[in-house]
């Protein structure tokens, strides 16, 4: 994977079928099979899979972990805390995507290599800032890699967000805003609690994780389970997974009006495709400036690009920043709608 | 309330009652001058371009300096110039002003822009973009380039203008034709009596037919209709006042400049007429392809030249005015009657008796270059709109043949970044797949999703936004002609090639070869 022109020593990681792997730590981060030991950046299912004999993750991220793989094997490490595995120096840093996610640095005495993981730039009232890491090889996400994705800030999203929000209470309609139930929605929650004391109702599968962020002490705004809710127009938020627009969960609050919040609404196609009227950009993910500001920061000479669009990405790198970058095959990220 | 409100109020819903009733209260509530140019814009009656495609994309190279591939990157992923100009350049902090005009300010900076150098254009449009919020750059760049759409249709604007000011939705349609001035007065001008002279220079709303469907031709009597051709040319009214002759075309626009000879050809015709009728190519004998016809339009000058290798004629379907007199609500064999004592080419009619000869003009079409046939009710009266029960068009069957699919691209608007626009292609004799068309619609938003994960999964190779594709999906094309094309590996041009059906039973070694459009090309070259 690596050429010695790139990297003068043997590569610290490797892909194999299982994943991405150090086999001088032999271990796996984020891997898609059942292997022997895992690092996990972040909960997120396509990083965090089941199967596996012993994980690592990072202080914060213990108890989403075991909601999502069930009873397991989890080390926790404090973020900058340099554990041995093998051969090699292992540490998590924040990575500013969700709570408890983690960039995975890696150092066998010769060079350091960075796992981001999913990760944004920008603060988020439930999880610390992303942290810069120096390292000679950086491995990063690249979701949002086009110069159109930058991102609005939270005063103006939330703004908008509030102002939509009360024109349909007005008109008689429930608001609905989709995202998805694992960060982003506590993230809402959060900046609701910071600027109002506005309350919403919540979908199952968000409130389960809203119990465990309060666990660690991160303040959301005040919410129920929709469920428990009477059969009525609400002037509560409602807040629910993407999978429900479709589904007889909104019945009882109907007529209902549907929002998205995913960094793909930037795009008004995207949103047009679909049954949803409003959009707002709101992501976990490091947007275009976010991006090649981690891979400046880094100073690394060599970067990989995992997911998303990696071959707009590389070729920025290489030809505009004169970087060298390669595209990395994962199994990480879903197809365009899905953000995470 | 301004544009811009009224964008986002349309932008944001999806149900014709809210966006009719958002139109209503923009109308009612809005500067004049502002709702006479916003219903300028959505109903597609503004003139020409004020900024050219490549005035946008010259400015978006200039700041992406020696990157244009970025560009043309991010443009592939938005598949809207206007929306990708707004996303990168706007300030995505600003709030949008939702209050007061800004519709002839906007206007009047695009045509100062539009007299500019297009360097210079675009270090003034720059920063332009970058004072305005993403709503106002989007709406600021999609207005300066003419085409409009954002989800409303000409009738139900019209719906919208007629309540606002509770008038009858057909005379309001009479009253927007024919030039429609947008200025402070238009509401008022609506509302007030119209003159003799107005009224003889004013084309009428086109009465459209609806598709035959297979139980229409069961149902109908045959000897109360009359059928003729549908001809494959512009449909428009030929308008001849005291003064002048005019064209007006279906999407009521002016269209005289363009056709000095069809002028000409009107100047022995009374006066106070209107025909309705089709401007085709070449002569009533000898009719020449649509693509002769287009080479005539959106020219800045006609010369003598043109006018005679690309010679033009009127063909009269119908009069709807004679003399000054509305005769709209006479039957239409009566107005076939006044029609045959005018001067002018006239469309063929038959009288059938029985539904075999309906069918049997049908498929004499082709031979005589026509699209298929038109069934009138004889006594219908020309109504406004594409109304049911009185005319249907029954069109020749498509040419058709099953193709694979070798190359997929992201669509444009509501289909950005879906793979929707695929190249597809038939076989050679020796064995290679060589694309024959491009078509871009057919197929239900599901399928369009599904076809979008396998293409996704089934990448050979990318070169920039498109992918090559494993060649095995087939689909069905239909297209209503072939001619020869140098510019084509193929050696041939599909005229309005669209995807009929996704042949998921067909596999791509049974798809269709070449011959089969060499021997279509021969049958339908009969004439």
């Amino acid at each position: 994977m690596v050429s010695k022109k790139s990297c003068l020593r043997e590569p610290l990681i490797i892909r194999t079928p299982e994943g991405l792997y150090c086999p001088k730590a032999q271990a796996h981060i984020d891997p898609w099979r059942p292997v022997d030991c895992a690092l996990i950046t972040h909960a997120h299912a396509d990083h965090a899979r089941t199967g596996s004999r012993l994980y690592h993750c990072a202080l914060g991220g213990e108890g989403i972990l075991k909601k999502r793989l069930g009873e397991h094997d989890i080390q926790t490490h404090a973020y900058g805390e340099v554990f041995i595995l093998g051969d090699v120096k292992v540490s998590f840093h924040p990575a500013g995507h969700i709570l408890g996610s983690a960039q995975i640095r890696v150092d066998d005495g010769n060079s350091v290599w960075v796992i981001t993981g999913d990760y944004k730039r920008v603060s988020d009232p439930t999880c610390q800032l992303f942290e810069p890491v120096p390292c000679d090889v950086l491995i990063t996400e690249a979701t949002f890699a086009l110069p159109i994705y930058r991102w609005p800030s939270m005063d103006q999203v939330m703004d908008r967000l509030f102002s939509w929000w009360d024109h349909h209470v007005r008109n008689h309609r429930t608001p609905v805003l989709l995202c998805y139930s694992l960060g982003k929605a506590q993230r809402i929650m959060a900046e609701i609690s910071s600027r109002s004391d506005r309350s919403v109702l919540v979908h199952n599968a968000v409130a389960n994780l809203n119990i465990e962020y309060e666990q660690q002490g991160i303040e959301l705004c005040q919410w129920e389970r929709a469920t428990e809710s009477q059969k009525s127009i609400s002037s509560d938020l409602i807040i629910a997974p993407p999978q429900v627009a479709d589904s007889g969960f909104l019945k009882r609050f109907r007529p209902t009006e549907l929002a998205m919040a995913s960094g793909w609404m930037q795009v008004r196609g995207v949103r047009r495709r679909s049954t949803i009227n409003q959009g707002f950009v709101v992501s976990d993910h490091a947007d275009w400036d976010g991006l090649i500001r981690t891979i400046k920061d880094s100073g690394a000479s060599q970067v990989y690009a995992t997911h998303g669009e990696t071959r707009v990405f590389t070729r920025y790198l290489n030809d505009c920043l004169h970087i060298n970058a390669e595209r990395l095959e994962t199994a990480f990220g879903i197809e365009a709608g899905t953000d995470q | 309330m301004n544009f811009v409100a009224l964008f986002q109020a349309l932008d944001t819903s999806q149900s014709t009652n809210s966006k009719r009733d958002a139109l209503i209260t923009f109308i009612r509530e809005s500067d004049p001058l502002e709702s006479a140019l916003a219903v300028e814009a959505l109903t597609d009656r503004a003139r020409g371009k004020r900024l050219k495609p490549s005035a946008l994309k010259q400015t978006a190279y200039l700041a992406f300096g020696g990157d244009r591939w970025l560009f043309e990157e991010c443009y592939s992923a938005v598949g809207d110039l206007s929306e990708t100009l707004a996303i990168l350049f706007a300030d995505q902090e600003k709030s949008p002003e939702i209050t007061q005009p800004v519709l002839a300010d906007w206007i009047q900076s695009q045509e100062e822009l539009g007299r500019l150098e297009l360097e210079e254009l675009a270090n003034e449009l720059l920063p332009l973009l970058k004072a305005y919020s993403k709503d106002e750059a989007f709406l600021f760049l999609k207005l300066s380039s003419g085409g409009f759409r954002v989800g409303v249709n000409k009738g139900l604007v019209h719906d919208a203008v007629a309540q606002a000011v509770s008038m009858d939705r057909a005379v309001i349609e009479e009253r927007l034709m024919g030039g429609f001035i947008a200025d402070v007065d238009w509401l008022r001008r609506l509302q007030s009596p119209v003159t003799q002279d107005e009224l003889d220079a004013r084309p009428l709303p086109f009465l459209l037919a609806n598709p035959l469907i297979e139980n229409d031709l069961n149902s109908l009597d045959p000897s109360t209709v009359l059928v003729e051709y549908k001809w494959d040319g512009i449909r428009a009214q030929l308008i001849k006042t005291r003064e002048t002759i005019r064209l007006w075309s279906r999407g009521d626009h002016d269209i005289t400049g363009q056709f000095p000879d069809i002028v000409d050809a009107a100047t022995t015709l009374p006066s106070q007429l209107i025909l309705d009728g089709e401007i085709l190519a070449g002569s009533p004998d000898q009719l020449l392809s649509f693509s002769d016809l287009q080479t005539r339009l959106n020219r800045k000058r006609i010369t003598h030249n043109l006018l005679k290798t690309h010679p033009v004629f009127f063909r009269a379907y119908d009069v709807l005015r004679r003399d000054g007199e509305d005769i709209r609500e006479k039957p239409l064999i009566y107005r076939k009657e006044i029609l045959a004592t005018l001067a002018v080419t006239q469309s063929p009619v038959s009288f059938p008796n029985t539904p075999e000869q309906i069918a049997a003009m049908r498929e004499s079409a082709r031979e005589v270059s026509a699209e298929g046939v038109i069934i009138k009710r004889r006594e219908s009266p020309y109504v406004s709109g594409r109304r049911v029960g009185h005319w249907w068009k029954w069109k020749l069957d498509p040419m058709t043949a099953d193709c694979v699919l070798i190359y997929a691209q992201a669509g444009h608007g509501r289909r950005a970044s879906l793979h929707s626009d695929y190249t597809l292609a038939c076989w050679t004799s020796d064995g290679n797949l060589v694309p024959v068309a491009k078509a871009y619609s057919g197929l239900t938003d599901a399928e369009l999703k599904a076809m979008d994960r396998w293409i996704r999964k089934h990448t050979v190779q990318k070169f920039g936004p498109v992918r090559q594709v494993e060649p095995q999906q087939v689909f069905e094309i239909g297209f209503e002609g072939i001619t020869r094309s140098t510019r084509h590996k193929s050696g041939l041009a599909l005229r309005f090639p669209r995807i009929l059906r996704w042949r998921q039973d067909v596999g791509a070694n049974d798809a269709d070869r070449l011959t089969h459009f060499e021997t279509l090309m021969r049958d339908s070259h009969a004439v």
